[in-house]
């Protein structure tokens, strides 16, 4: 076996091994090369913007907690723009497994830093089978899907429930998701209703969203953990996102380096065969 | 007649819900019929739960008495079954027909172990146990991505070289180091990027895609509801 | 009991697919006094006209006329892979896909087994069929007994060939992955709904030098797919697959019919881009604007 019939069939456990080194550096050198923010976020980050003070904003934790590296930072990013405007925050979950109590520890955690109290400045919702349903009941009543909130707390009792009584009384949907959920934000909730929707989904099912931003029914997209990083960046606190940019970059490099070692040692081989 | 009444239930049920559609279902009886069948169908899945709990017990117990090959792997499965699912469905208060029996056996004060609320068994091990593991696979994509990548990404031929490129070069924009490379041969290179790959190549690509796949969608739909197709019900 | 519970969980699925989405949308809102929601009048004639293609080829069909399917080689490829799986002495693996029955790619997954499940027991290898929610298991398992018996090898059928492995997306990438490294099946046939886990499987399954047939109508799944299998169904071809290996011209018809208004949507697009490029397209695109 000739040194380019090694290269061209690297057995796949190097591989895994020279993954895992490019992942473990970053852990000890810290790079740190300036996010660029791309139009998507920016536009997302724009439209929050522009909302008054004070406005009613969904927010859905629609996500796994396999994807939490890239999906929980741009809740935190969004939880800090949301509060630093003093928005009134409800958060919601379609996703049994952990969305609920996702929600309930995140939005804690940044409540406590901006000073906002449960029932008056957010309130969390929890879940509730069948999204179809819920997404269309939402339109004619909260409470009627949702009679009481999370933690067991009817809805008649939280002050800010009081003056939230359907999608009329919501300005704009962040949704950030792991999955199909966000084509029915858009495709029911913007669609049928009105909101806007805007959101943050994983790498992986970010290229299947730009038709829905190019369209005009999807406000602003945030793509993986580098859309993540451009929303901290945006909000101005830098997260998890920003600091696990190093890792990706190198991740990323080393795939490239290996698809380049891959086609040498493809065209050597090729070429000494005739 | 084990086919026919599925296939007129089926035909029944998917005309019903087609109409449903076209009707205000305040006005139509057809609205309070749809949310019937919709309630049936939430039942139903519960009950047939029970089927997914009978179907994993059984193969993997089995293995166990035979002490076939890995059978104690077979053991942890029926195990962490068992003991995922019993704290979380015992009653949570007295306050129930099933709790006032339970509670006569155990301590209240055990009750909040029970069920899946915050500081349950059940919530103790989705939070510690299973969601770590889950992590764990999504995180194994990175290294089966890397592996795949080196071996599929090979320029045999004019298509395959431009999936490699286009995938290099999306590669690079979306890590800060890659954009700042680009940037070296033109400060707009990234966005052009943007606005040619992905907004333009991508999305024209993800929209065929998404409408063929959804007229398929449809025409299946349509042979399933004429009966057509029915080689999901094992006719064919 | 399983038999009340199998046309419990057929009607419920069936239920699901014939419209939930429909149903659904017409819950909760508010649609004045009116009987009739005029709105979705355009509704009613693109599934008028959809349903009339479909039936007119699939009549043409009946009556014999010859129509030209195109040839998809990843479905020609089950055959061989079922072959291999034959001649290596080693099982053949099929997952319909992770989604649950309401979602019809996982409907389209469990036809195409029944027409492998009849390859196979027509061969004799031997079939295995993890799934991931109890109705689908319960529609497979009818599936794939079917098919058995259809093929006159009803003794040859093992209820535990299809079993329900785990509810829960990663433990159940984990089971399979691991079923694969064991058993080393010869075949590995994926069709259905696929997410996160369609890499972890097809990487697996590449490394256990199985051969690997995929078909997903997910767009974002598809590159991972054609990275790591042989072949891959893209987008309508999965839905295509059920009548293209029952090479039938009853369901050649409807492919036809379905290519039919494929071409009336690529008319309308064509016509709406240049209408709104000259800026008169307003009206053209009120049309489609259903509630």
């Amino acid at each position: 076996m000739t040194i380019w019939d090694k290269i061209s069939a690297i057995d796949r456990r190097w591989i895994y091994l020279a993954m895992a080194i490019s992942i473990f550096i970053p852990t000890i050198v810290v790079i740190r090369f300036p996010v660029e923010i791309t139009v998507e976020s920016r536009q997302l980050y724009d439209a929050v913007e522009s909302l008054p003070d004070s406005s009613v904003v969904m927010l859905t934790f629609d996500y796994y907690p396999s994807t939490l590296a890239e999906t929980e930072p741009m809740s935190i990013a969004a939880l800090r723009q949301l509060f630093r405007k003093n928005m009134k925050v409800v958060t919601i979950s379609h996703i049994p497994l952990g969305g609920p109590s996702i929600a309930e520890r995140v939005t804690r955690q940044i409540a406590e830093e901006f000073g906002k109290v449960y029932g008056i400045d957010y309130v969390n919702l929890g879940y509730k089978a069948n999204y179809v349903a819920v997404m269309h009941g939402l339109a004619s009543s909260i409470e009627a899907i949702f009679p009481s909130d999370w933690s067991g707390t009817p809805l008649k009792e939280i002050p800010m429930m009081q003056t939230i009584k359907c999608y009329r009384d919501i300005k704009f949907i962040f949704s950030v998701s792991d999955n199909a959920t966000i084509d029915y934000w858009i495709s029911i909730v913007n669609a049928q209703y009105g909101v806007p929707v805007g959101g943050g989904v994983t790498a992986v099912s970010a290229p299947k969203m730009y038709s829905f931003v190019e369209a005009g029914q999807l406000t602003g997209l945030l793509g993986g953990m580098k859309g993540a990083a451009e929303y901290e960046k945006l909000v101005g606190v830098e997260g998890t996102a920003t600091r696990g940019m190093d890792a990706q970059s190198l991740a990323h490099f080393l795939i490239i380096a290996l698809v380049i070692i891959g086609n040498i040692g493809f065209f050597a081989t090729k070429h000494r065969q005739g | 007649m084990k086919t026919t009444i599925p296939l007129i239930v089926a035909f029944l049920s998917g005309i019903v819900l087609i109409f449903a559609f076209f009707f205000n279902p305040d006005r139509v009886f057809i609205g309070a019929a749809q949310e019937v069948v919709l309630q049936w169908m939430t039942i139903i899945s519960g009950f047939a739960l029970v089927l997914g709990v009978v179907s994993i017990l059984r193969v993997n117990s089995a293995k166990v008495k035979r002490r076939e090959a890995g059978w104690h792997y077979k053991l942890a499965t029926v195990i962490s079954v068992l003991v995922m699912a019993i704290p979380a469905i015992l009653p949570v208060s007295s306050k129930t027909f099933g709790g006032k029996i339970f509670y006569t056996v155990f301590p209240e004060n055990s009750a909040s172990l029970f069920g899946t609320g915050t500081g349950s068994i059940y919530d103790w091990l989705f939070n510690y146990v299973d969601s770590p593991m889950m992590e764990t696979m999504f995180a194994m994509l990175a290294f089966y991505i890397a592996s795949a990548a080196y071996r599929a990404f090979r320029a045999r031929n004019a298509e395959a070289t431009l999936l490699l490129l286009t995938a290099t070069i999306v590669m690079m924009w979306r890590v800060p180091i890659g954009e700042a490379f680009l940037r070296l041969f033109s400060t707009q290179l990234p966005d052009y990027i943007n606005m040619f790959l992905m907004n333009g190549f991508n999305v024209a690509v993800q929209r065929g895609i998404i409408i063929g796949a959804a007229l398929g969608a449809a025409a299946m739909s349509l042979r399933i509801i004429l009966g057509i197709e029915r080689t999901y019900m094992g006719k064919g | 009991m399983r038999h009340l519970l199998n046309a419990a969980s057929r009607i419920a699925s069936l239920t699901a697919i014939f419209g939930l989405a429909l149903a659904d949308s017409a819950l909760a809102q508010d649609f004045g006094e009116e009987a009739f929601i005029a709105e979705r009048t355009v509704m009613v004639v693109v599934i008028i006209l959809f349903a009339s293609a479909i039936l007119v080829f699939t009549r043409w069909a009946k009556q014999g006329k010859s129509l030209f399917v195109r040839k998809i080689p990843g479905i020609d490829a089950i055959e061989e892979a079922v072959g291999r799986a034959t001649e290596m002495g080693k099982p053949v693996l099929f997952i319909p896909g992770i989604s649950d029955v309401d979602e019809i790619e996982t409907i389209a997954g469990i036809s195409i087994l029944g027409r492998v499940a009849a390859i196979v027991a027509t061969y004799e290898a031997p079939l295995m069929v993890p799934t991931r929610y109890p109705m689908v298991l319960a529609a497979c398992q009818e599936a794939v007994e079917q098919a058995y018996i259809e093929v006159g090898k009803a003794d040859a059928f093992n209820k535990d060939s299809v079993r329900y492995v785990a509810g829960e997306q990663f433990a159940f990438t984990a089971t399979v992955n691991g079923m694969m490294m064991r058993d080393r099946p010869a075949a590995n046939i994926y069709m259905g709904g696929f997410f996160a886990e369609s890499l972890l499987l097809a990487e697996t399954g590449n490394a256990a030098g199985s051969i690997q047939i995929a078909g997903t109508a997910r767009p974002e799944q598809l590159p991972f797919f054609v990275a790591a299998c042989d072949f891959t169904l893209m987008g309508e071809e999965l839905y295509a697959a059920s009548s293209y290996l029952a090479k039938e011209p009853l369901m050649l018809g409807g492919l036809k019919g379905q290519d039919f208004f494929k071409m009336l949507i690529i008319i309308s697009i064509v016509f709406g881009t240049a209408l709104t490029t000259f800026g008169a397209g307003e009206w053209f695109k009120e049309i489609f604007n259903v509630p």
